[in-house]
């Protein structure tokens, strides 16, 4: 009994010690954007004893455009995860549930493309929203993410556990392919829509290669791209920046907290499905 | 209500695989006709092409004289109960019988008439708003066949429906769907893997076997008159007892096997004629095997010597299983509880020679 | 043909749920495979293609230039020092992060108070994103620092983690260390949820210490996750560019530039489109040939 109690107590140790490790960076961010006093990022303690102010978020939101870039991720996020989820959910369906031509050949080619490593994508992607002059425009940001062959795949598998015989008294009951995917498969597959949208979200709203490609003024960024660019903009104004940080953290942050049973699926469905 | 006619129905796969080859079957008005067979015979290929499910690849489908073969499944006016219900798991009870008819956009009081009265008729009118998941087996296989009552189908289908309930429950909805049908009066085809299941409730019994129907007919026809082998040892629990014998001439025709020999019995003596001094296999069913020393009214086989190996006593009646003469096979004699035998028991039978069954070696045809 | 049944087949006549289908399948993939065809499948054979010319943007027409970008790039000495970052990052991070990630899902997944807290504790670096992490770290990593306070504490002398060519690469290290190992601790505890009970359970009845269940139950059945995360863990690594892109810029002195940056460096800044995708095709070669090894040599399920 007194073992287990030791070994107990010591698993709590190493995971809170853990936890200030990980939650740490995110606390002294916190601290450092209500400080007052510019150069005292070294002593969290001494920044306690400056005095407190909302200065550098008043700073931020009124005097840097990160209202637009707030916006811009919003509308990009939006889009590119309702209509990623409405397609992949589609998709996932189409090669769950129907039969045809070509079904395994085009489905091969998808996977093939997962094998691809993203990188080489960049340059051609560019090159073509540069000729449909896209370039710094919300469609040319938005469109490229659309899709992903992640979400198809992990919808299809999703739809597989789905018994065939819901597709044939859907059939009987008078439902053509679109209804029987609108209101029978759809109604149904709630929480792995939710795991997938969550999972999109979070990669686009977090996203930064592409946006800092794809724009080029200042407009059009979006958060990640806004905030990497006062990195260099304000330098050392820590408190402002920090405060910029943690703007851009709280909407993620609500998310994950409101919706952390999906997001752990999420994680969990994608692993170990090699 | 309809009457179905299967014309040299076909199903091919795309590697040239048979699923069904060419079967004929006609149902009449009214009939309620069961599909059985083990596992991969076909019947449910067969099913699903009557609903249309599945394509046609040869031969003609027709609902009362009509060409179904490419008609929606929708347009053939019937409706289909699943083994594993297929509900929605989402909707209602109410919604799931709901849904076919609002998408036929019915008037929403008719609905409301159909779907209350099918509730009404399978006792599920306190029901109405819980959703499957809240349901037992029993109970979510009655919404499902609430579901196909609403549509007032022409045809009933049923695809092994009863095999995820437990067996007192199978028995109960079995007599249930039985009701229901005396009182409907549809065309109804229910498949089942289940014999029992198919002698207890079938006016007309379809016997399958790889993609060919090997019967078809009345339960009693079934039992009393085989057409082969398979259809012998396939209807009937405990299954007929086979024995591999030959036929000599004395005074008479006898069947010889084993040590034993049994006189033919009269109607048989021409039609066996031909098979004099060849093998044929011999078959007679556990129920028709009788104690020597309790049974004296039948014509029975001359004696045979028996010891008994395991009982299985299961209440009304025993099943006592034995091997013969040092045969590696083990047959079974049913005997009522009243005269129960024990393991090692050794004791002198005999067989009806009325119930015995014949067949041909080569085609396995029954010798009639 | 099969025969023997005297059947005359009517093949495709009437097949109306095939073609029903058929239809379907082809109506609701329209979408989704042309934004597949014009963002991935065309952009493959396209970046391809880009690397053998000396590609500019306002240029009416490309110059092909062959092979000449592949022969640049085994003459470049910049190449060469990204390709070595790039696998000293990887080889740092993979096995300590992955290592970590099993150890915290281990610890996590005993009976312990407070779980749902730590779990969140420990994942929230990984849906914080790249930018946000970056820039915390490079105000901790500042000459008047956080880290260098903390560290003063024990005597430690000053040190400009991100600016000292000897300290960069390893600070951004650490940084990739601690957003990710959070994310792949999930999969690892999905991946220890999904053990039966029940082998443990053989397991102490054998007489099976805790170290020997972890290491002769535990371990091997967490392998296809094990197999997953590496290879997750592995093409990020190698793809790395976000943290660079903020903390370091590629310097002091290409200190740690990694590939994917100077794909970036050569496509966007220096506009040499052509030679960018030149090292993008390398980059994907070395990663498809390290999972094509990994995938060989330690497989998901060896089983």
């Amino acid at each position: 009994m007194r073992a287990i109690k030791i070994q107990k107590i010591l698993l709590f140790t190493i995971l809170s010690l853990g936890a200030m490790v990980y939650l740490g960076p995110f606390i002294f961010s916190v601290i450092v954007s209500f400080s007052d006093n510019k150069n005292l990022i070294n002593q969290p303690g001494q920044i306690v004893n400056s005095g407190w102010t909302l200065r550098n978020y008043i700073y931020i939101w009124k005097d840097l455009p990160f209202a637009t870039w707030l916006f811009n991720s919003v509308v990009i996020t939006a889009c590119q995860t309702v209509t990623n989820v409405f397609f992949s959910a589609l998709a996932g369906f189409t090669f769950a549930k129907l039969e045809f031509r070509g079904k395994n050949l085009i489905f091969g080619a998808m996977l093939a493309s997962l094998m691809i490593p993203g990188i080489i994508l960049i340059i051609p992607k560019f090159l073509i929203i540069n000729e449909f002059r896209m370039i710094n425009s919300y469609p040319g940001l938005i469109l490229p993410g659309m899709i992903s062959v992640v979400n198809i795949f992990l919808m299809k598998q999703f739809f597989e556990t789905m018994p065939k015989d819901l597709v044939q008294a859907a059939l009987i009951d008078g439902c053509n392919y679109f209804q029987m995917f609108w209101k029978v498969f759809i109604p149904n597959s709630k929480p792995a829509l939710a795991a997938v949208a969550i999972y999109t979200f979070q990669g686009t709203w977090n996203e930064f290669m592409w946006p800092l490609i794809a724009t080029n003024t200042s407009e059009m960024f979006t958060l990640p791209v806004g905030m990497a660019s006062l990195r260099y903009e304000l330098l050392t104004d820590w408190p402002a920046i920090m405060a910029g940080t943690i703007l851009v953290s709280i909407p993620t942050l609500i998310i994950f907290i409101i919706f952390q049973r999906y997001f752990i699926q999420g994680v969990a469905s994608t692993g170990g499905k090699e | 209500m309809a009457t179905i006619e299967i014309k040299n129905l076909q199903k091919t796969y795309p590697n040239n695989h048979y699923a069904i080859k060419g079967i004929d079957v006609s149902i009449q008005e009214g009939e309620f006709v069961v599909l059985v067979g083990p596992s991969g015979c076909g019947k449910s290929t067969l099913l699903r092409m009557i609903a249309g499910l599945e394509d046609i690849s040869g031969g003609d489908l027709f609902f009362n004289e009509k060409l179904m073969n490419s008609v929606h499944p929708k347009d053939r006016n019937i409706a289909m109960v699943f083994q594993n219900y297929a509900l929605y798991p989402h909707m209602t009870v109410y919604d799931n019988m709901a849904f076919g008819l609002k998408l036929k956009k019915m008037l929403k009081a008719e609905i409301y008439q159909r779907v209350t009265d099918a509730a009404e008729t399978l006792g599920l009118t306190e029901y109405l708003d819980r959703l499957p998941k809240e349901m037992s087996g029993g109970q979510r296989q009655r919404v499902a066949i609430g579901r196909a009552i609403v549509r007032k189908p022409d045809v009933f289908l049923f695809d092994e429906p009863l095999s995820n309930l437990d067996a007192k429950l199978r028995v109960q909805m079995r007599t249930e769907i039985k009701t229901l049908h005396r009182k409907l009066k549809n065309t109804m085809v229910y498949v089942t893997h289940d014999q029992i299941e198919a002698m207890a409730m079938g006016d007309k019994i379809v016997i399958l076997k790889d993609g060919v129907v090997h019967q078809t007919d009345s339960p009693i026809n079934l039992f009393r008159h085989p057409k082969n082998k398979f259809v012998a040892g396939f209807i009937g629990s405990p299954a007929m007892n086979f024995v591999s014998g030959e036929i000599v001439k004395e005074e008479g025709l006898y069947f010889v096997a084993q040590g034993m020999k049994f006189s033919i019995p009269p109607p048989l003596q021409v039609s066996m004629e031909r098979y004099l001094g060849k093998r044929v296999d011999m078959g007679f069913r556990p129920e028709y095997v009788y104690d020597k020393g309790l049974e004296k009214e039948r014509r029975l086989s001359t004696d045979v010597e028996i010891e008994i190996l395991v009982v299985e006593n299961v209440g009304s009646e025993s099943y006592n299983h034995f091997r013969l003469n040092g045969m590696d096979t083990i047959y079974s004699y049913r005997s009522s509880s009243s005269n129960a035998h024990i393991p090692g028991e050794k004791l002198t039978v005999g067989i009806d020679l009325e119930r015995l069954h014949f067949f041909d070696v080569e085609t396995e045809e029954s010798i009639l | 043909m099969v025969s023997g049944y005297g059947l005359k087949i009517k093949m495709k006549r009437n097949s109306s749920t095939k073609k029903e289908q058929q239809f379907w399948a082809f109506t609701f993939l329209f979408f989704p495979l042309m934004l597949l065809a014009i963002f991935v499948f065309i952009p493959i054979l396209f970046s391809l293609g880009i690397s053998f010319f000396n590609w500019e943007l306002m240029a009416s027409q490309q110059n092909f230039l062959g092979v000449n970008n592949y022969i640049e790039i085994f003459g470049d000495k910049i190449f060469y020092k990204a390709m070595l970052n790039t696998v000293l990052y990887t080889i740092g991070v993979v096995p300590i992060q992955t290592m970590l990630a099993l150890f915290l899902a281990f610890v996590m997944n005993q009976k312990i108070r407070g779980r749902v807290f730590f779990r969140t504790a420990f994942y929230i670096p990984a849906v914080t994103s790249s930018v946000v992490t970056s820039i915390i770290f490079v105000a901790i990593y500042s000459k008047e620092g956080l880290l260098n306070s903390i560290l003063g504490n024990f005597g430690f002398a000053a040190n400009d983690w991100l600016t000292n060519p000897h300290t960069a690469l390893i600070s951004i290290m650490m940084l990739n260390i601690w957003t990710t190992s959070g994310y792949f601790m999930v999969s690892f505890l999905a991946g220890l949820q999904n053990i039966p009970n029940s082998l443990y359970e053989a397991a102490k009845l054998e007489g099976a210490s805790r170290r020997q269940q972890f290491w002769h139950i535990t371990v091997p059945m967490v392998r296809p996750v094990t197999y997953f995360v590496v290879v997750m863990s592995l093409i990020g690594c190698f793809q790395v560019f976000d943290q660079v892109f903020v903390m370091s810029d590629g310097g002091p002195n290409n200190a740690t530039t990694t590939m994917a940056y100077y794909v970036y460096q050569n496509a966007f800044r220096y506009f040499r489109l052509g030679y960018g995708a030149a090292t993008a095709i390398v980059l994907a070669g070395i990663i498809m040939i390290v999972t094509v090894i990994q995938k060989k040599y330690f497989p998901p399920n060896p089983y």
